[in-house]
């Protein structure tokens, strides 16, 4: 395999190079090694690499040659986590350098499980501090580097868009798993509430917070869940719920798959080029046979509040006794206010926001009982310059905050799984990305539908400044 | 913003009372202005007639039973 081929191939290819011997765990790992010191400089996507990922990786290739055909699912893989996932090997930080705050050396479960299923768990990858945003400084955008790459999974975004590592875990609460994956160009997973296990990763909002993969590929993301799904006691919300083969569906294509598409909210303030994409993507899937219809879900209209009310609050409290000490006097600007001002939200506004979300939850019930996925752009709009505090949305300003998690955020409050899968390039060759949402629990049918898209998109781009 | 006027002093005080907070008038002020545009969000909230409605987050007294001890 060429040397650019390597780094670009997915995680089931170069399982299967490694499974023909023609490529070793080491010879991988020190590969993208050399590739994180050669562009991180300008990324900035990694705050740590592990010193010992290429011992991790001899370790893994003598696994390999004694277990032969039994190997492990990911024997050999390098993958990066996200600075809020605790590593017995690796500092954790939580994107913060505030005094006084540190967090223990041990393995959270994705940890745990990456590393019993073979994997070399190469560095960390750069949060929006706290995991509370959507910017994360200060790393770049791969396809343009004064861009943002979105967050708060910005790191592992930029760098499995940059070639730098073919899968990166990131952590969703309003989106921020998929908002970078639709920044950069590659596919982001949030799996239902309860999938995976959040034991070990830096709390942000207790009933928000969703684990999940960045990767290149559908199939790659199937690959990682069947590691990470499964029951863990704990994390008080891991449900105890079969896991299935992800990947089973792959192929099957979306005839007679029933797609619904919600207009209020997430069709009605869009930019054109990324509206344009959607719809050309919904021509497309109902040519192949998916049923297409339309619905409108008013509470939508609540769902800012809501989880506003809920995030604020649940940050708050996380963060109190670092406020009471003046820690969070050191935090960036943006993230400080944030917390702080959790204490202002009412009780019974809190309270009124979980009711919004369990009327939201059921509706969505009641629209699953007519489709098997709901597709909606995943951002309204691609990647902005960095610097931007307020963006035009079809010529309405809106909060970059409120801008960048308005379409994601509806599946955190349900905790239903939702998938961004890459479906074009504006015109000034930024990413667009598509959602597909889902049942509980139904995350093989949101990667059957991902998978579909992304072979009737057939993206090959890769950023020029990392080829 | 205007820093805060002696008039002010009494609502301040309670509103400290009422949040909890030791960040300090100042600060407290700062902080209650970028809340501000979240608040008329929030107070959407408060035009809705919810009473029938169980809020999603449900107690459950057996949760700790299935921890690792």
């Amino acid at each position: 395999m060429s040397d650019s081929a390597l780094h670009w191939a997915s995680m089931g290819h170069l399982l299967r190079s490694l499974d023909r011997g023609e490529l070793s765990s080491l010879e991988l790992t020190r590969h993208l090694l050399q590739r994180i010191a050669t562009h991180d400089g300008a990324l900035q996507s990694f705050i740590h690499v592990a010193e010992d990922a290429e011992a991790q990786a001899r370790a893994s290739d003598r696994r390999r040659r004694r277990n032969g055909a039994a190997r492990r699912p990911l024997e050999g893989i390098p993958v990066a986590l996200k600075d809020n996932y605790l590593t017995a090997g690796m500092p954790t930080t939580a994107g913060t350098q505030a005094e006084g705050i540190s967090f223990p050396r041990e393995d959270s479960a994705c940890a745990e499980r990456l590393r019993a299923a073979g994997c070399v768990l190469i560095g960390k990858t750069r949060t929006h501090e706290f995991a509370w945003g959507t910017v994360t400084p200060p790393v770049a955008n791969p396809w343009k580097l004064d861009c943002i790459p979105g967050g708060s999974s910005g790191g592992s975004g930029a760098a499995v868009a940059a070639g730098l590592v073919p899968m990166g875990m990131g952590s969703d609460t309003g989106g921020s798993i998929r908002i970078p994956a639709s920044f950069c160009g590659v596919v982001g997973l949030k799996p239902t509430f309860g999938r995976i296990s959040r034991h070990g990763i830096v709390p942000h909002s207790w009933s928000l917070d969703h684990p999940g993969p960045l990767t290149r590929t559908v199939a790659d993301a199937a690959l990682v869940m069947n590691v990470l799904a499964g029951y863990d006691a704990r994390d008080p919300a891991c449900q105890a719920q079969p896991v299935p083969d992800h990947g089973r569906a792959l192929g099957r294509g979306v005839r007679g798959l029933r797609i619904g598409v919600i207009d209020n909210h997430f069709m009605d303030r869009n930019d054109p080029e990324v509206q344009a994409a959607i719809d050309e993507r919904l021509r497309e899937l109902a040519a192949q046979g998916a049923l297409v219809s339309r619905a409108s879900m008013p509470v939508l209209d609540y769902g800012l509040a809501a989880i506003y009310a809920i995030e604020l609050a649940s940050s708050g409290a996380y963060h109190d006794r670092w406020i009471a000490e003046g820690r969070s006097r050191q935090y960036d600007p943006d993230v400080r206010a944030l917390v702080e001002m959790g204490r202002l939200v009412s009780a019974v506004d809190y309270l009124k926001a979980e009711q919004v979300r369990a009327v939201m939850a059921e509706d969505f019930r009641r629209l699953f009982d007519s489709v098997d996925v709901v597709v909606t752009p995943t951002e309204p709009l691609t990647a902005w310059e960095r610097g931007t505090v307020s963006v035009a949305v079809n010529g309405q300003p809106e909060s970059v905050l409120a801008a960048s998690w308005r379409l994601t955020y509806p599946f955190n409050l349900t905790g239903l799984p939702a998938i961004s899968v890459p479906c074009g390039f504006d015109r000034r060759g930024l990413p667009i990305g598509l959602q597909i949402a889902g049942r509980p629990f139904d995350e093989p049918t949101v990667l059957r539908a991902a998978a579909a898209v992304e072979r009737t998109v057939q993206l090959d781009r890769r950023p020029a400044l990392f080829a | 913003m205007r820093s805060p006027s002696p008039a002010d002093e009494p609502a301040a005080a309670m509103l400290e009372g009422l949040s909890g907070t030791n960040l300090g008038r100042v600060r407290l002020q700062e902080v209650c202005a970028a809340y501000a545009p979240m608040l008329e969000e929030i107070a959407k909230l408060r035009t809705l007639d919810l009473a029938d409605v169980h809020p999603a987050v449900i107690f459950e007294p057996t949760a700790a039973y299935r921890r690792p001890r």
